[in-house]
């Protein structure tokens, strides 16, 4: 019983959030942008704080965070279905290891060392080890989702003459998606959080609105550019839990 | 009942007939590598088409592995199955499962499906098309005792447990395949619901006489499905392979004695149903007629002055004695209430216990609950007798 | 010069922003758990308060850290202050929800037992149910020292102490001799500073949880 009071807890939290997290999200944005637009502001912070740099920045930030979310599902979805049939399952604890490792590792330190080794820059050199960082939770949920289906689900299909695809497909992988699903959306506000590091390496977004206001000793550019990625995350993570809440299967949970 | 075992000639797999095939293993092994002990050991048997063959044996024995050799879910090291006179090792084994039955313990139910899409997997893999399946579920459902209207749509956590089975027999039944395999299907739910879904298979058999390879480690239900029965040891190895009497009677050795365990003659019980035994006649009347009328026939009768009231649709209400019909008063409220019924289709070993709870005869039911007749705790014991005296006392020793 | 060359070369200052990486994320860990039990213990027994607590604390998780962090220079300027303030807000999330689900998952009737025998309020609690609650508290602190190994990478940014530095370091000289080994030696030393730490947390919770309820 009490572990229940524990669960329920969460959930109306969760509930909570579904409602009150993309109105704070506006307010904050509205508050922000009204602020910084009915001040005074100085050529500098003209130069940052305008319609079209404030949307260009924006949308780098997001194509960045597509681009991530791309390189993540690609990788870590079949990788992760891939660890959990038979014949390769005994390489699962090494590739769960070195995700392990991803995730531990400074997600800056991740990104400089890419950048110094490739020589790479913009999206190019951001993306790939930003999505590094970020591969765990999908990685890890996809093979906990499909190892904790009941074997006698499994066994089912098979007894009633599924192929082994048709098992994975029809009834592994639909009851491994919610746990997918609560990877993807942590995976994703790990993804936007961490784009406002590519400018470091010449990534663009919002983190470059951060970094210029702090150089130029321009507090309202600074602001702007960290609550807009303030609210980008969070309606990114208000947009996993809907489709967390509307893109599971029916009939379990 | 033993006559009944027969081995019919092969027949084919194809068509819809309605009728099981035969299944024939022939010195099946299963050795798992890094155990010296193979798990089944040279196993051969003959499934005779249309039975029910339950394997019965203690936890481990290999008896679930005997199983999932014949529709390969476990690939034998060695030996030859045929179903139907097909060599069943040489066909695709996805191909093959689609047309043997398959049910669980605990249904195995797909918990993402509704109880149609449960149903209609099989069929749909098989290419069957939409309305063919549609009127299929529907038919499943109504064979298992569901009502499409009401369960169609539901999904499995809105079930029962014996629901759930139910189910899972309607998703192994739904294309009609001549084989079913069942391993502990009834394990999971309560006695009470196991007890209704044993006997739900006893009438569907009695439709359809697929061949049923049924396992399980409680003896009783062996002996209650059983047309044959395989008291396996380990490695799978048969200890005695016969109908539930003869080895009620003649146990093979020790260790099958002690797997049929005491009361050997009331597990006999459970092989005789209350409409193979004489009934009597009780005195009745409905609830519309009066006391005096009841009195009177009663008094007619002779005999014990006992008589049972039934309601409009003939259903047994009330136990009523004689002195429990005073004038004045209704006949819906005098006496006591029937505490327990049995049907025709009951076993003799239930008929017992519910005589124990009755304190002397029980009133008997038909198909839809009306009254039939009331069977007498004498008719039991002599019952007993007459069968001990068939296969002598040391039956039960 | 190699990595190992560079390191030993080095290593005096390695091994000082090492020590003051591993000991402001030990200190700001121990801050996050005092402020965050206090919190658990303030709305465990209200779900409303629970939902309330878990709901903004998963919220903060959200932001990403280099906002927060820019957003604190303003108002903290640069150094020990936002860097402190940041690792502590993203620890509490990890730390207040561990513990509301712990003392949540404390069976009632062992309480009431406690009660029963004649403890007060106060020693239910530190005696009943903190400790049974302690290893889901401690499992917090894990996850919320990992996750601050990482942040206070970025708050070197702000000037803020440890390894962090290094990696910038060897951002900035981009192209010079050892700029990639600047940077894979900060990047590694957090990352062995953070398999250390773990390590250290498994035996903590080994000889801190009582036998009785050791899994």
């Amino acid at each position: 019983m009490s572990a229940f009071t524990a669960e329920s807890g969460s959930r109306s939290a969760e509930r909570g959030r579904l409602f009150a997290q993309p109105v704070a999200v506006l307010l904050i944005v509205a508050a922000v942008l009204v602020w910084a637009f009915t001040t005074d502001l100085d050529t500098v912070e003209q130069e940052s704080i305008n319609a079209s740099s404030i949307l260009t920045y924006t949308w780098q930030h997001l194509v960045l965070s597509v681009v991530i979310t791309i390189l993540v599902l690609v990788i870590a979805l079949p990788l992760g279905v891939m660890l959990t049939r038979r014949w390769a399952k005994p390489a699962a604890p090494v590739f769960l290891a070195i995700a392990n490792i991803g995730q531990a590792a400074p997600a800056v330190g991740v990104l400089v060392l890419f950048f110094l080794w490739t020589g790479l820059e913009g999206v190019a050199a951001a993306a790939p080890p930003i999505a590094f960082y970020a591969l765990l939770p999908v990685l890890r949920n996809t093979i906990v989702g499909i190892q904790q289906v009941d074997p006698a689900l499994v066994d089912a299909g098979r007894g009633i003459g599924m192929s082994s695809g048709a098992v994975l497909r029809r009834i592994e992988l639909p009851l491994a998606i919610p746990l997918i699903l609560a990877g993807l959306r942590t995976s994703l506000v790990l993804a936007v959080g961490t784009a406002t590091l590519a400018q470091f390496v010449n990534g663009g977004g919002l983190g470059e609105m951060i970094d210029t206001g702090y150089k130029l000793d321009r507090v309202s550019v600074l602001t702007v550019g960290a609550v807009l990625a303030v609210a980008l995350a969070l309606l990114v993570d208000w947009l996993g839990a809907v489709a967390e809440r509307y893109f599971g299967p029916k009939g379990i949970g | 009942m033993a006559e009944n075992v027969t081995t019919t000639p092969l027949d084919n797999a194809d068509g819809d007939a309605v009728s099981g095939v035969e299944i024939q293993l022939n010195e099946v092994t299963k050795r798992y590598s890094g155990q010296r002990e193979p798990a089944v050991d040279s196993f051969t048997m003959t499934v005779p088409a249309g039975n029910i063959v339950v394997f019965v044996g203690p936890s481990g024995c290999g008896k679930t592995t005997t199983m999932r050799m014949i529709n390969r879910l476990i690939e034998p090291t060695s030996g030859k199955i045929t179903i139907g006179g097909e060599d069943a090792l040489s066909l695709d084994p996805d191909q093959l499962r689609r047309r043997v039955g398959y049910a669980i313990q605990q249904a195995g139910l797909f918990p993402h499906f509704t109880v149609t899409q449960n149903i209609a997997v099989v069929p749909g893999l098989l290419g069957w098309d939409k309305k063919k399946i549609s009127d299929r579920v529907e038919e499943m459902m109504d064979l298992v005792g569901l009502d499409p209207s009401v369960f169609r749509d539901r999904f499995p956590r809105q079930l029962s447990g014996g629901q759930q089975q139910r189910v899972g027999v309607a998703r192994a039944l739904a294309a009609d395949p001549p084989v079913l395999l069942m391993d502990e299907p009834f394990g999971a739910v309560d006695p009470i619901t196991r007890g209704n879904l044993q006997d739900e298979l006893l009438r569907l058999q009695e439709e359809l006489h697929k061949t049923i390879v049924f396992v399980t480690h409680d003896f009783d239900e062996a002996v209650k499905l059983g047309d044959r029965i395989a008291v396996l040891g380990n490695q799978s190895k048969i200890l005695q392979y016969d109908t539930p009497d003869a080895i009620l009677a003649n146990p093979a050795d020790d260790t099958v004695a002690g797997f049929v365990g005491a009361g050997a003659s009331l597990k006999q019980l459970t092989l005789l149903r209350v409409h193979e035994v004489e009934m009597t006649q009780a005195v009745t009347a409905k609830t519309s007629e009066s006391v005096e009328e009841m009195r009177k026939r009663i008094d007619a009768r002779g005999g014990r002055p006992f008589g049972l009231v039934l309601d409009e649709r003939g259903r047994p209400l009330r136990w009523v004695h004689k002195r429990d019909l005073a004038s004045g008063r209704r006949l819906s409220e005098a006496g006591r209430p029937v505490g327990d019924l049995v049907s025709k289709q009951s076993t003799l070993q239930d008929a017992l216990e519910a005589m124990l709870t009755e304190g002397g005869g029980v009133a008997v039911t038909g198909g839809r609950g009306e009254y039939a007749g009331v069977l007498e705790m004498e008719t039991v014991m002599n019952k007993i007798r007459e069968l001990r005296e068939e296969h002598g006392d040391g039956a039960d020793e | 010069m190699n990595l190992f060359e560079y390191v030993a070369d080095r290593w005096g200052s390695l091994s000082l922003q090492g020590l003051l990486h591993a000991s402001a994320v030990v200190q700001c860990t121990i801050i996050a758990a005092v402020i965050g039990v206090l919190v658990g213990i303030a709305v465990y027994r209200s779900p409303l308060g629970s939902a309330l607590a878990t709901a903004l604390a998963s919220a903060i998780l959200t932001v990403p850290s280099f906002a927060l962090i820019g957003l604190l220079i303003p108002i903290l300027g640069l150094g020990v202050e936002p860097s402190v303030t940041a690792l502590v807000l993203y620890g509490l999330l990890p730390i207040v929800r561990n513990t509301i689900v712990g003392l949540g998952g404390v069976d009632p009737s062992i309480t009431d037992a406690a009660k029963g025998i004649g403890m007060s309020r106060l020693g239910v609690l530190s005696r009943v149910e903190l400790r049974l609650a302690w290893p889901a508290i401690l499992a917090g602190m894990r996850v919320a020292t990992q996750l601050m190994m990482g942040i206070l990478a970025i708050a070197a940014y702000a000037k803020g102490p440890g390894l962090g530095s290094e990696i910038f370091s060897g951002l900035v000289r981009a192209g010079s001799a050892n700029s990639l080994n600047q940077a894979l030696a900060g990047t590694l030393g957090v990352v062995i500073l953070a398999l250390l730490l773990d390590g250290i947390y498994a035996l903590i919770g080994r000889y801190t949880t009582s036998r009785g309820i050791r899994g």
